[in-house]
């Protein structure tokens, strides 16, 4: 290694920028090929600020550097080197090509054990449902493999931090890890890599190979790697692993980061990393960050931990950053917050510049945000990780219709959901008539749709002659598609229904794009599903429909992940989830911090099955948790939150509290406290 | 609007030379819509997997994989026949030079970023450079079909600027760059454009010109629909822009395999989003 540099700081001190600029340096005045930089960010909304410089036309071009993941970069090799490792691996069938698996197709095949493990009895001792012990088993793979942990090692670690507390939970974890056992030998059996395989072969078997070496060797000569702090152990053991291969190296740290700490990302061990470089770089915030706002980053860091007080460069009042504003009810909280919005923008200030955080986003405060603000003509975007699809009314639709094309499931849908379908899809056709309609042509015990044409006159006419034909074109269509639906998937069913029927002129989707969204959410999800588990096909693909619409149904699949960080790039009021919008690592004019009464603000999500804590290179094996480190653990993360999130705000905070929260609870949770400590201790040295 | 860090590719290019309605809805507005594109459905993928994994047989031999080791994952008859022909395709074999597979070169024309994804280049010792590129269409296409494409034009061109760069360490010229189709997908020919000043010349105004063309486009609310319905036959928004024409047969036209993969290799991959 001829040069290596080590750059730490909080968010907003110009790191990132720093990293551009020698990127641009490397290529500009040392004449280095692009592509010969490996770019390595912990996730790829962290790799946007390259992107876009990459994309601006001063940017020196020549070749393409593509930001990866550990994850990413895993899989293309393996891709590309699969013939090196399949057999010594331990795969079945090694000469088959792999099949890599989303979470989403991981899940596919996770669901199966689960509901048999379910059935058994095992997991009765906890409240948990069985998509909740798909994700948390799939969760401790990927734990052992980021921490390069076998799976018996998981368990102990579990059952030791559990202690002698009450004992249904120890044989709990071990089903989990039974189930994670047989789903890996699953996988083996079938040349599948879920990302625990894929990063477990990368680390154990790949880079222990010398023709992949000696490609590593040839295709990168520099690295790059961002937000350290953010990824994972086995990213420090690659960075190792590299170390003497590369001319130079570059890594970037954020001293006041770690939100993914509960991903398994691992902040300490990647500061070690600093010792392998020969400079260290200590980035302080930029001058013109706004002192009251740095001072308010200031308090909070030292009030939840004292033991790393954020040093304040001026002697500012920190209540000059933050607005509070508390209200008795839910509904008055969400009412003042898109007033000061619009006050805002009415102001000049442009909707992109402002970010409306609350620990979790639920339908009905996404909804009431989004409707308030736009009836005041504010753009607004909105971001949740995923939902279920079958919670779509155009997904529902497209399930209800696809129960009719194939009478031989033997499921008929409920009444209502034939009248909700027929209002879905056909134009005009209002709510009333389509109950009408539904009511009189179909019937649940047949499961089929009778003919438009022989229902009575006045009843036609009522729904109407055009309603009707629109219907009769529906109707038959199903019918004459049966063996459309026999002889293809369900994604390729779905696509004729929706292109050959629904999106025509005349019919409910017919320009709509926000059904067309869903769809083809639903459609995509159907395609992994029969790839990943039909990989070869199958005479009757009608079995395979059935089995995927059941598992639609039942809640098992297909999560929707309909906005996209090209959505967020609008001038839109960002409307998010406090870690999501850390994760996006931009900075703002303004932010309002909803619902600061609200316990979840410090939570951090109850699984049962897992341990984010527990299941790191940091904490001693054969420890137990306890409450005391539970209640450290809370108040860091809390503190990680909000200094990260002060950092990332340039004019002012605004602290919204509801003193009855959604549910109707009184809530003081400890950012409330926080807040109002911090006020009256102000108000104190200001009075003295 | 284009996403801040939006690059064109020659399959963009295209899209919009084809119809810069269905551009605007595919890159602007980054609009799904799930219709079938061209059928049998189920066959055009499965000529679309077999293109990719002869792709990636390819690139695995040029970096130095054995080919016994490789025979063993072919297991499908006409992946074999193709793989049987690369073995035997000496045009490439005798070739001497420094080889690039899949390599990605990225320029700025007209304020744009533009990002051509090679299937193979070689460095060849005298200075020239030959972009090669696997075409698994099941007819072959004419010379003249070639030449009319986005990827025929911007190929050269985009290389001239890159090493301009300094990418491959020296400039390179025009008259130095020649592209190669080889038809391994059907005739098994070679189908051979030397390049020159002229036509480079030609190929920066032709590409600057459609890159205009999507600035101007850019200001209106719904940008202009192909006048030839033929092309909507492949599109899979034949619906929403009110076009009444039956789906097309995907080997009809000619699916373009080889860049469709290309273009999207995607190194990303993440573990999960937050769950919060």
């Amino acid at each position: 290694m001829k040069t290596a540099q080590f750059v730490e700081g909080p968010a907003g001190s110009g790191k990132t920028t720093h990293a551009i600029e020698h990127i641009r340096s490397l290529i500009v005045d040392q004449g280095v090929r692009p592509d010969e930089i490996l770019l390595l960010v912990p996730q790829r909304v962290l790799g946007r600020p390259y992107q876009i410089a990459f994309s601006s036309p001063d940017w020196p071009g020549g070749a393409d550097i593509t930001p990866v993941t550990i994850g990413g970069l895993a899989r293309r090799s393996l891709e590309l080197f699969w013939p090196l490792i399949a057999e010594k691996a331990g795969f079945a069938h090694p000469t088959w090509e792999p099949g890599f698996l989303t979470i989403e197709t991981a899940q596919y095949f996770m669901a199966q054990f689960v509901n048999e493990a379910v059935e058994t009895g095992v997991f009765d001792s906890i409240s948990v449902t069985p998509f909740r012990i798909m994700n948390q088993t799939l969760d401790n793979l990927s734990k052992a493999a980021m921490n390069q942990f076998t799976l018996d090692e998981v368990a102990s670690r579990l059952v030791a931090a559990w202690g002698d507390r009450h004992s249904s939970r120890p044989p709990v974890y071990r089903a989990s890890l039974d189930l994670a056992a047989r789903f890996r030998d699953h996988c083996l059996e079938n040349s599948l890599l879920d990302f625990s395989l894929q990063i477990d072969l990368f680390m154990k078997d790949l880079l222990q190979e010398p023709v992949f070496e000696r490609y590593v060797k040839r295709a990168y000569r520099h690295l790059v790697a961002d937000n350290l702090e953010e990824n994972f152990p086995v990213v420090a053991d690659f960075i190792r692993w590299a170390w003497d291969m590369l001319d130079s190296a570059l890594l970037v740290y954020d001293t006041d980061a770690g939100y993914r700490s509960f991903l398994g990302a691992d902040p300490a061990g990647m500061h070690d990393l600093a010792d392998l470089c020969d400079e260290v770089l200590a980035f302080q915030p930029l001058q013109s960050a706004n002192s009251a706002i740095l001072a308010l980053a200031g308090e909070f860091s030292s009030r939840l931990d004292s033991a790393t007080p954020v040093p304040a460069p001026s002697p500012a009042n920190p209540l000059e950053a933050v607005h509070f504003s508390t209200h008795t009810f839910y509904p008055q909280m969400i009412d003042w917050t898109v007033d000061r919005i619009s006050e805002l923008v009415a102001g000049g200030v442009s909707p992109r510049e402002i970010v409306v955080l609350a620990p979790f986003l639920g339908d009905s405060l996404r909804f009431s945000l989004a409707q308030g603000l736009e009836q005041r003509d504010i753009p607004v975007v909105s971001h949740r990780p995923s939902r279920a699809v079958r919670d779509e009314p155009a997904a529902r639709t497209v399930l209800t219709l696809m129960s009719l094309a194939y009478p031989e499931w033997g499921y008929a849908p409920p009444s209502a959901d034939i009248a909700d379908a027929l209002g879905q899809v056909i134009d005009g056709l209002d709510p009333a008539r389509a109950w009408l309609l539904a009511t009189i042509v179909y019937k649940q015990q047949s499961g089929e749709l009778s003919s438009f044409d022989a229902i009575e006159a006045r009843a036609q006419q009522r729904i109407t002659y055009r309603a009707g034909e629109r219907y009769e074109e529906l109707r038959q269509w199903l019918v004459d598609s049966r063996d459309l639906a026999a002889s293809n998937p369900p994604d390729v069913f779905i696509s004729y229904l929706f292109g050959e029927v629904l999106s025509q002129p005349g019919f409910g989707y017919h320009a709509d794009l926000d059904a067309g969204r869903v769809v083809a959410e639903l459609v995509e999800s159907a395609r992994k599903f029969r790839q990943t588990l039909y990989p070869h096909g199958i005479e009757d693909w009608s079995s395979v429909s059935k089995e995927y619409v059941t598992l639609v149904r039942k809640g098992l699949l297909a999560a929707l992940y309909v906005a996209s960080w090209h959505a967020e790039d609008q001038d839109a009021v960002f409307v998010s989830p406090a870690y999501t919008f850390l994760m996006r690592n931009r900075q703002v004019d303004y932010q309002f911090w909803l619902d600061i009464g609200s316990s979840h603000w410090w939570e951090r999500l109850e699984q049962p099955l897992t341990h984010p804590y527990v299941l790191s290179r940091n904490f001693p094996a054969g420890q137990i948790w306890t409450d005391d480190l539970e209640y450290a653990a809370r108040r860091e993360a809390l503190r990680r939150l909000v200094v990260g999130l002060a950092r990332r705000c340039r004019e002012g905070i605004f602290a919204v509290a509801a003193q009855l929260g959604e549910q109707g609870y009184e809530q003081q949770g400890p950012l409330l406290l926080l807040l109002e400590q911090l006020g009256r201790q102000v108000d104190a040295d200001g009075a003295g | 609007m284009l996403p801040s860090d939006f690059r064109f590719s020659q399959t963009s290019l295209q899209d919009y030379v084809d119809c810069p309605r269905r551009f605007q809805l595919r890159y602007v507005d980054a609009q799904p819509w799930p219709a079938v594109q061209s059928q049998p459905v189920l066959e055009r993928e499965r000529h679309l997997d077999l293109g990719t994994r002869f792709h990636r047989l390819v690139e695995r031999h040029q970096l130095g994989m054995e080919p016994d080791t490789l025979a063993r994952t072919v297991d499908d008859p006409q992946l074999q026949a193709w793989w049987s022909a690369y073995l035997g395709f000496d045009y490439l074999h005798t070739m001497e030079g420094e080889r690039f597979p899949e390599f990605r070169a990225s320029v700025d024309i007209e304020g744009h970023r533009v990002v051509v994804a090679y299937d193979l280049l070689v460095l060849r010792p005298e200075g020239n450079v030959v972009i090669l590129d696997w075409k698994t269409h099941r007819w072959p296409p004419s010379a003249e079909w070639f030449a009319a494409r986005m990827q025929s034009r911007l190929y050269p061109l985009v290389l001239v600027l890159a090493a301009r760069r300094g990418v491959f360490g020296a400039v390179v010229r025009p008259e130095q760059v020649s592209l190669v189709y080889w038809l391994v997908g059907s005739s098994g020919d070679v189908v051979e454009f030397a390049y020159n000043e002229a036509q480079f010349e030609s190929d920066l105004s032709y590409v600057g010109s459609v890159l205009r063309g999507v600035d101007r486009e850019s200001a209106r609310e719904e940008w202009f629909k192909t006048a030839d319905e033929a092309q909507c036959r492949l599109c899979e928004y034949r619906s929403l822009c009110g076009r009444d024409v039956e789906i097309g047969a995907f080997d009809q036209f000619g699916i373009d395999v080889g860049n469709i993969v290309s273009d999207d290799v995607v190194l990303f991959e993440d573990v999960s989003e937050v769950g919060f």
